[in-house]
């Protein structure tokens, strides 16, 4: 058992599937003797050598679409987005060849790339480094998308990510990479694709991903000292969607909050909301409400704390969830 | 706005000589006529040239059967390579089995060299998938829509070749390159930028292979550049060279040079191989509405297919019985891809969902589940209403 | 093999339903080869060259030139020879036919973008261009009736295009547990200010508001929601609405047994459906009385004392905010005497062998309620005092009057009064409340002679039945039983002795 950091449980990940496969390379921007703008892959490359830890050209449609190739010629790479608001530019690539590329070849060539974005606000910095583009890829049939919350899953989910041979979107919560946890390495993963129940409760549902577990879970603590019993589940998946639990919950609860830190519009809450209608339409209490940043473009950090959602925010949810 | 507001012509973009000047290799004269090089020499005997020819009619042959049958309805689309033959056969020619090429959606003749049978071409402009050969046994890549991704593609593919240790070996059958193909339009994509760059940086053994057709769509190359395309390579970091796009030969000479460099781990090289588009964009463009009919007239007599069998006819290393047998095969082929074609079953709608992933989620399990029953909900539809009808 | 083949004249486009034939290029008896032009025809807007997409020797020319002739008719017929394979190796068109030449016309020529494609598409630059679609659904396999109901709808729409699409789930979940059960619902104000908290403002055009669970609970019950009185929230429906409103008396008699509206003219019988409280009602008592062997006791005495202390207690400054009636003295003789025989307040449990006692009296008082016949009991009646007794009756009954009674107040009961004297009948042969032992039913309390020492006098007479499950409780304890009850309400003050 080892206390470490969110941040490390994904070099650990890296370190461990690198060693593994001689396939998996890493490249990015500044990935390489820096370690990355966030040190996630401190030490790779001085230990897996230039060619495997590539630091590329600062031109992420160039890392994207070098990684199709290098995936069709049977590598596995492992692209990192030094920032969530700087992978537009590798939307295309993303959106109309990696995702694309199964299915147009039939299965002929697959594609296990994962795309590591650093995502969320939260962190006091200046603009396009506090976004959640999750929905954009949630929404592209050819992708998965997974969101780790803590420790524990950072170190595990990144390997499963890398042994996948579908592309993944693999959101890291920026805000919580020095979170710490205890790491038990002898202890066997969740499946990738799952839900998880996180904490117990009967009177409403707080679903979560990525840096909003935290804030679920501590809005969960707040409300019993009200005497509410709040159940909250990390989704870890967005794509595709683990609903079983999350049906299971909402038919306990009749209530559901879900919370992100990206706009509501159209967001993973409105298909979430729309997949619970369909399955427990009869065990509503309450409609689903959703907890998200506002249809705005993510605010200047002296004002980031009152644009993202956080405890108060969620409780106040579940108020109005209670109030049906 | 006219391309002259610009301040920008033709003469401007190719030199007073309209792409025809020194820089422009050539080995064979529109008329036929062998001609010299001093770095660029074409090493093949005569019997290669029958090849060429011969790939040269098919393809021209493969392309006017697959825009009749989109006449015909039973394509939804066609892009002809009206022009560009020699382009892609002299560059598909001078690729070894292992080189591996990234085409767009308009390189019939690469994929003929390539072995891949053209009735798959015809399947994804049919409609009926979105390519069926397989792009890791035939090493050429599936056909790429957007403008220039295929580039990146190719880079990230020479070096997975660069990680694998197939470069620079010396051993012939083991060094391998290779090859992306796209248009002029293309060069102002920003991924063909990062690729050149990619390409340069890492030393990449990949080759530009540019055809300049000289139209995207409409627009002209005017749009697209103000220096001669091939002098772009320089600013990156690699050479770049202009050959005559319509000389077989040529192309062949330089694209070989250019490969074999890529091999040895020299590192990338861009060729523009200067040619014009024929035909029309796609079979539903109507290319009268932006370029003069002269321009037709002026690269009609520089022909790809009729200098070869010019140069073939006068050394008397081919007779009309072998052209009319090359012209025979040529409509065999057509008769077979016309069969094919017809033949060629439309996809079951529930074939998609599970193409879609390697690992199909429970969710795209569930909603093919729910269309196979709802599909099965129909009355049977009246087979017999569209039959023998021009679709 | 001979093979004829007629090449129809092509759909040419949205909108242009016809063309002219202008001239045949071609006459009976000449060899034509896939893609010889054929025949040109002249559309609303352009002329076309139609290429042949058959190979073989003409046979017969269907159209005249200057005929009009409709998309889709055959106009030429061409003899294919050999069926299965191509007749002939087509003829290559020549690169110049292909590259479309310019045009005086305006039209738009066929295959041109905008212009008119085959299969009455309209021309595109990437593909076969837009399709021309009908306003007409396709026909389905008789699976979908038109009145299906409302609820299969649901099912049929929760499934389609969703995961985990195993049939009805939400449905047969409920069916099997309340989602919610009622004490877990919360009921938090709702705060002015927030336009959320309410539900929604309702459209004139919607008169029902209720939660979905509200509504399956309808559904089941067989409740017309637009018939519930809504006591909830904003207008909402609740759960007690629907259930207080299962056996109250509709306007078309359909939730009771006899109708209440007016026989119509010619009807010699009218139907009822048996659902709600009615169904729930014979269900229980076919159960028991084709389970539990009832054996029927009965006694008749002198209630005169009780009637004077009913009268006391009434002016009691303890009872002043209580209705006393004679059901207080009864209830806690019962509770008393019960000490003395438990047998009659336990339960048969057939699956386990056992007779379970019960040490606690959870009274259930039998209610004729504007929903039918109902059974809410006092829990724990036996720790009441007489007073806390007299409260917890007369909330029973007030609840029950205004049909609200929740289903905890019908659970877990386990022995029953039932007052038919308030219908001025003097006894009867109560059937037991299943799962309980025995079941007392009071009579009417009467002024009749008496016969007091030796001399007749008018005195409270009234008589008690007890009916009781012989397999739990032999005639021993059910006459004991009944006596001692009876003894109390003869001289409540006996009651000090038990």
């Amino acid at each position: 058992m080892t206390a470490i950091t969110l941040a490390k449980g994904v070099t650990m990940g890296l370190r461990a599937a690198m060693e593994r496969d001689s396939k998996v390379v890493v490249m990015g921007e500044d990935v390489g003797k820096l370690g990355g703008v966030f040190r996630v892959t401190d030490g790779l490359q001085k230990d897996f050598g230039e060619d495997r830890v590539i630091d590329t050209p600062l031109a992420e449609s160039g890392i994207l679409g070098t990684a199709v190739g290098l995936a069709m010629r049977g590598y596995r790479p492992v692209c990192e987005i030094q920032f969530d608001g700087f992978v537009y530019p590798a939307y295309d690539q993303i959106v109309s060849q990696v995702a694309k590329m199964h299915f147009r070849s039939r299965g002929r060539l697959p594609m296990p790339i994962v795309i590591r974005i650093p995502f969320g606000g939260g962190i006091g910095a200046v603009e396009h480094h506090s976004e959640s583009p999750e929905a954009y890829f949630a929404h592209t049939a050819g992708l998965k998308v997974v969101a780790c919350s803590n420790p524990v899953d950072s170190y595990w989910m990144i390997q499963q990510s890398i042994e996948s041979n579908d592309p993944i979107v693999f959101l890291e919560p920026k805000r919580r990479y020095w979170e710490k946890g205890d790491l038990d390495v002898d202890v066997a993963p969740d499946p990738l694709f799952s839900s998880r129940l996180m904490r117990e409760g009967t009177d409403a549902t707080v679903l979560a991903y990525g840096p909003m577990v935290k804030t679920a879970l501590e809005a969960a603590t707040a409300a019993a000292d009200e005497g509410k019993s709040v159940e909250v589940i990390d989704l870890r998946t967005l794509s595709p969607l683990d609903m079983a639990p999350v049906h299971a919950s909402t038919r306990k609860t009749g209530r559901v909050v879900v919370v992100h830190e990206a706009p509501v519009t159209l967001g993973l809450g409105a298909e979430i909301a729309a997949r619970i209608t369909e399955e427990c339409f009869y065990s509503l209490e309450a409609p689903v409400l959703r907890v998200g940043g506002f249809d705005t473009p993510y605010p200047p950090s002296r004002i980031e704390e009152d644009y993202l959602p956080d405890l108060d925010r969620v409780l106040d949810a579940v108020d109005r969830s209670l109030a049906y | 706005m006219s391309s002259a507001g610009f301040g920008s012509g033709l003469d401007e973009v190719f030199g007073p000589d309209r792409g025809d000047g020194p820089e422009l290799i050539q080995l064979l004269t529109p008329e036929g006529e062998r001609v010299e090089h001093p770095e660029f020499a074409f090493d093949l005997g005569d019997e290669a040239i029958l090849g060429f020819y011969r790939d040269l009619v098919m393809t021209r042959r493969i392309d006017t059967e697959a825009t009749a049958l989109q006449r015909q309805g039973e394509l939804g689309i066609w892009a002809s390579l009206l022009g560009q033959e020699a382009a892609q056969i002299g560059s598909g020619r001078a690729m070894r089995d292992q080189d591996y090429a990234f085409p767009t959606y308009r390189e019939h003749g690469v994929a003929w060299c390539r072995g891949v049978d053209p009735l798959h071409l015809l399947g994804l402009f049919r409609g009926v998938d979105q390519g069926g050969w397989d792009p890791i046994a035939d090493k050429f890549n599936l056909y790429t829509i957007v403008i220039g991704a295929q580039t990146l593609h190719a880079t990230g593919y020479a070096m997975g070749l660069q990680r694998d240790g197939v470069i620079g070996t010396g051993d012939p059958d083991r060094d391998s390159a290779v090859i992306a193909y796209f248009g002029d339009g293309a060069t102002s994509q920003g991924d063909v930028n990062e690729a050149f760059i990619w390409a340069s940086v890492f030393n990449a053994p990949v080759v530009f292979f540019c055809q300049n057709n000289q139209w995207a769509i409409s627009e002209p190359i005017e749009r697209q550049t103000k220096i001669p395309l091939y002098q772009r390579a320089l600013g990156f970091g690699f050479p770049g060279l202009r050959v005559d796009g319509n000389d077989v030969l040529a192309v062949h000479a330089v694209t070989q040079a250019a490969l074999q460099r890529a091999r040895e781990g020299s590192g990338p090289t861009f060729v523009e191989a200067f040619t014009y588009r024929m035909g029309a964009h796609t079979t539903s463009d109507d290319p009268t509405r932006y370029r003069v009919s002269g321009d037709l007239e002026h690269w009609k007599l520089k022909d790809p297919i009729e200098r070869v069998r010019a140069y073939l006819s006068r050394g008397g290393v081919a007779d009309d019985s072998y052209f009319a047998g090359v012209e025979n095969e040529a409509d065999e082929l057509a008769a077979r891809l016309r069969k094919g074609c017809l033949e060629m079953p439309d996809p079951s709608p529930l074939d998609i969902f599970g193409q879609v992933y390697d690992e199909i989620t429970p969710e795209l399990e569930a909603q093919r589940d729910q269309f196979a029953a709802y599909l099965a909900s129909f009355e049977p539809a009246d087979a017999s209403a569209d039959e023998g009808a021009l679709r | 093999m001979s093979d004829l083949k007629w090449f129809k004249l092509p759909d040419v486009g949205e909108g242009l339903t016809e063309a002219e034939i202008v001239t045949w290029k071609v006459k009976v008896g000449d060899t034509v080869k896939i893609n010889d032009v054929v025949v040109e025809i002249e559309t609303a807007k352009s002329l076309v060259e139609l290429p042949s997409p058959y190979a073989g020797v003409v046979s017969e020319l269907l159209a005249g030139e200057g005929d009009t002739v409709n998309v889709g008719t055959p106009i030429i017929a061409v003899e294919t020879g050999d069926a299965g394979a191509p007749a002939a190796t087509p003829t290559g068109p020549t690169p110049e036919d292909l590259v479309p030449t310019p045009k005086d016309d305006e039209a738009v020529e066929p295959g041109l973008i905008g212009g008119p494609a085959p299969g009455g598409r309209t021309s595109v630059l990437v593909g076969y261009g837009p399709r021309t679609t009908e306003a007409k659904r396709r026909p389905r396999k008789g699976a979908v009736p038109a009145d299906a109901s409302p609820a299969a709808a649901q099912v049929g729409v929760q499934h389609s295009f969703t995961p985990h699409a195993t049939p009805a789930p939400d449905v047969s979940i409920e069916d099997a547990t309340p989602a919610v059960p009622p004490e877990l619902v919360r009921r938090a104000e709702p705060r002015g200010t927030s336009p959320e908290v309410a539900p929604p403002e309702t459209p004139a055009s919607v008169t029902v508001l209720a939660k979905p669970p509200v509504r399956k609970l309808a559904k089941d019950l067989g409740v017309d929601l637009a018939a519930v009185v809504p006591t909830g929230p904003g207008g909402t429906i609740s759960r007690e609405d629907v259930q207080g409103h299962t056996s109250r008396p509709e306007p078309d008699g359909s939730a009771t047994a006899v109708p209440s509206s007016p026989t119509q003219a010619g009807q010699r019988e009218t139907r009822v459906t048996v659902k709600g409280v009615r169904k729930m009602t014979a269900q229980a008592m076919v159960s028991s009385a084709f389970t539990a062997p009832h054996v029927t006791e009965w006694v008749t005495f002198d209630a005169t004392r009780t009637m004077k202390m009913v009268a006391r207690l009434r002016s009691h400054r303890d009872f002043r905010d209580v209705r006393v009636s004679p059901l207080l003295i009864v209830a806690r003789a019962v509770c008393l005497a019960v000490r003395r025989t438990p047998e009659v307040n336990a339960t048969w449990d057939e699956a386990a062998q056992e007779i379970v006692v019960k040490h606690y009296v959870n009274l259930g008082i039998a209610a004729a309620t504007p929903r039918g016949l109902l059974v809410p009991n006092v829990k724990d009646a036996q720790a009441h005092s007489a007073v806390e007794l007299a409260e917890a009756l007369n909330r029973l009954t007030a609840v029950a009057r205004e049909g609200k009674t929740p289903p905890t107040d019908q659970a877990g009961g386990t022995f029953t009064i039932t007052n038919v004297g308030v219908f001025g009948v003097d006894a009867g042969t109560p059937i037991l409340n299943p799962g309980e032992s025995a079941i007392l039913c009071m009579g009417a309390i009467r002024k009749q002679p008496w016969v007091v020492g030796n001399a007749i006098k008018p005195r409270w007479v009234t008589t008690l039945a007890l009916s009781f499950d012989h397999r739990v409780v032999d005639g021993e304890q059910g006459s004991r039983f009944l006596a001692n009850v009876a003894s109390i309400v003869t001289d409540p003050g006996s009651a000090l002795l038990f």
